[in-house]
């Protein structure tokens, strides 16, 4: 096994939350509870302006819609924190599940996808109200998206079925 | 058939399939809902009341997708959703919820002036227990799964 990640499991299992997990029978449905909660925040939002920018829900103008966009990011950061109470609660679990790293691929798609639109797209369309069509770019940008939070979605729920140590995988070993 | 199907196919796409998407229709339904909410709340306030129920077939869509989603899931292990008081409270939130998100839009459909103006305290209360009720129907569907006593009707 890869030596960095046995040092991140042997630490995550060293921390309190890791205790709290395991030893409260509540702190588990809590934080998936907080996790659901987050995940309608912030797949929601997101979602809505996605299809804005795809050219769905036009009466919506899309200049004022983007300013909920702050709330999605707010259940992106409960869904952080509370995915990470998962983690650190049964990281033998989740470090080689091959759901967990496609998840965290989609994560990533997402990240340089949010990067790439605000820093060459968002401009085109900041000015938008209701009735205007994106440009191509920007309706790539709201597909792109609306798959990458949805398959983090399917790859979340179906962690289960592809558990260590019936599932045991990563791409570098 | 279809209950021993869900239950016991091997296929990705009989449990895992349904789970997925349950979750997926619950981000459009609540997540549009929230939306809404928002709005009614003073947020986001450049986006005319009148035009929100262009948010509704993303709710509706949310919405049936869950139905039968859940239907499924249901059909899949009656005895442990039926034989738990939760899921019970969990159907009752959600109408409650849907109540409240067809009454503020019947309240915000008769006024005519709608950007900026200040939303009446009465809708903002209701808002306020529309996210209530969906943050309570997370939470009591998120126990489901942690609070049952019978798994099929056979430990009954």
């Amino acid at each position: 096994m890869d030596p960095v990640l046995e040092f991140l499991e042997a630490w995550l299992k060293d921390t309190y939350i890791h205790h709290l997990m395991n030893e409260n029978q509540w702190a588990w449905p809590v934080s998936e509870s907080l996790h659901f909660m987050g995940l309608s925040l912030l797949f929601g939002i997101v979602a809505l302006y996605d299809l804005r920018l795809l050219g769905f829900l036009k009466r919506l103008p899309m200049d004022a819609l983007h300013r909920l966009i702050p709330w999605g990011v707010l259940g992106y950061c409960i869904n952080l924190m509370s995915g990470m109470t998962f983690l650190a609660g049964r990281p033998d679990q989740y470090i080689h599940n091959p759901s967990f790293q496609i998840k965290l691929l989609f994560m990533t798609g997402a990240g340089i996808n949010v990067a790439v639109f605000y820093l060459m797209t968002y401009g085109l369309v900041k000015e938008m109200g209701s009735g205007m069509e994106a440009p191509v770019r920007a309706r790539i940008a709201g597909a792109v998206s609306l798959a990458c939070w949805t398959g983090v979605i399917v790859c979340g729920r179906l962690l289960t079925f592809f558990r260590p140590p019936a599932f045991y995988w990563c791409f570098w070993c | 058939m279809l209950s021993v199907w869900v239950r016991e196919s091997e296929s990705l796409l009989a449990f895992p399939a349904i789970i997925a998407l349950h979750a997926i229709g619950m981000g459009l339904l609540v997540g549009a809902n929230i939306a809404m909410d928002l709005r009614v709340l003073g947020f986001a306030p450049r986006i005319p009341l009148s035009v929100l129920d262009a948010l509704f077939p993303v709710m509706t869509i949310g919405f049936w997708v869950n139905a039968a989603s859940g239907l499924l899931l249901l059909l899949a292990y009656p005895a442990k959703a039926l034989t738990n008081p939760l899921f019970y409270a969990k159907l009752t939130l959600i109408a409650l919820a849907l109540v409240a998100a067809r009454t503020i839009w019947k309240r915000m459909r008769g006024s005519r002036e709608t950007v900026g103006k200040p939303v009446a305290s009465k809708l903002k209360l209701l808002a306020g227990f529309s996210l209530a009720m969906w943050g309570a129907a997370i939470v009591a569907g998120r126990f489901l799964a942690y609070t049952y006593t019978y798994l099929s009707a056979y430990d009954l």
